[in-house]
């Protein structure tokens, strides 16, 4: 699911994943990428939230670079 | 009989001579004044008024043509007719003016936002574009089209934001926010041909 809303601070016009149940971030990379082996380009762009690409809580938003 | 038709010829010479004198004078000098105001608002009517002021500069070469050749009375006569022709090209030369300036005063603010959003979504697209052209497959929705259109369009993006900062840069607002607001308008139809948007 995309969301509009961002963190503080950042790019207004990077998009925005809203972590749901389920979703990992090959999936994401999968959905946004057409390739799950990009997952890392996300994991990434959200170093500050995420210490481990394979802990994602849903809720959590997410940069889609 | 003749020597005082002679005289009297003479004479309504004299007084002829002496009043295309009294007539010489104010006709330089009216003629001088209106040469001067039209000097004074030339800069402006040339940029605002360009037609009109054609015309007035036409009307006072008429008169001109009228002063060099002594036709004082002429002159006089077409003064006012010139005088109200440079006002009302000084009206219309400063309402345009006004109107320009309240113009650029709107584009200038609404360079300011602009100018924060358009370098934001091309940052935006450039990474989803280099991130796109590594992947094995494309999201659904996105063809090698829809991401070589991206590619293509971000090289005309930059290329006319360059334009419209000069632009800015330049005091002009008015191109600088015409040619951002097509930047802004082709960024937003990249990145919804990319998925970027929900």
């Amino acid at each position: 699911m995309a969301d509009d809303k961002t963190p503080a601070g950042d790019n207004p016009y990077t998009q925005i994943h809203v972590v749901q149940s389920g979703d990992t971030l090959s999936k994401i990379a999968q959905k946004y990428y057409g390739d799950a082996s990009l997952y890392p380009k996300i994991f990434q762009a959200n170093r500050d939230v995420l210490s481990d690409p394979n802990k994602i809580s849903p809720g959590q938003k997410l940069r889609i670079p | 009989m003749k020597k005082s038709s002679f005289w009297v010829l003479a004479t309504l010479a004299a007084v002829f001579i002496i009043g295309c004198q009294n007539q010489r004078a104010p006709a330089e000098q009216a003629v001088a004044a209106a040469e001067s105001a039209l000097t004074n608002i030339r800069d402006a009517a040339t940029r605002y008024a360009p037609d009109q002021l054609q015309a007035v500069d036409a009307q006072l070469n008429g008169v001109k043509d009228s002063l060099a050749k002594g036709d004082y009375k002429g002159v006089m006569a077409a003064m006012p007719a010139l005088n109200t022709a440079i006002s009302n090209l000084k009206d219309t030369a400063t309402a345009k003016q006004q109107e320009a300036q309240a113009a650029s005063e709107k584009a200038k603010d609404a360079w300011g936002p602009l100018s924060s959003d358009v370098p934001k979504m091309v940052d935006a697209i450039s990474s989803r574009v280099d991130i796109l052209s590594k992947s094995h497959h494309l999201p659904k929705g996105v063809t090698k089209d829809t991401l070589a259109a991206a590619k293509s369009g971000l090289d005309s993006m930059k290329s006319a934001w360059s334009d419209a900062s000069n632009a800015a840069t330049s005091g002009d607002y008015t191109t600088a926010v015409s040619k951002g607001q097509a930047v802004k308008d082709q960024a937003s139809q990249i990145m919804q041909s990319l998925g970027m948007k929900s």
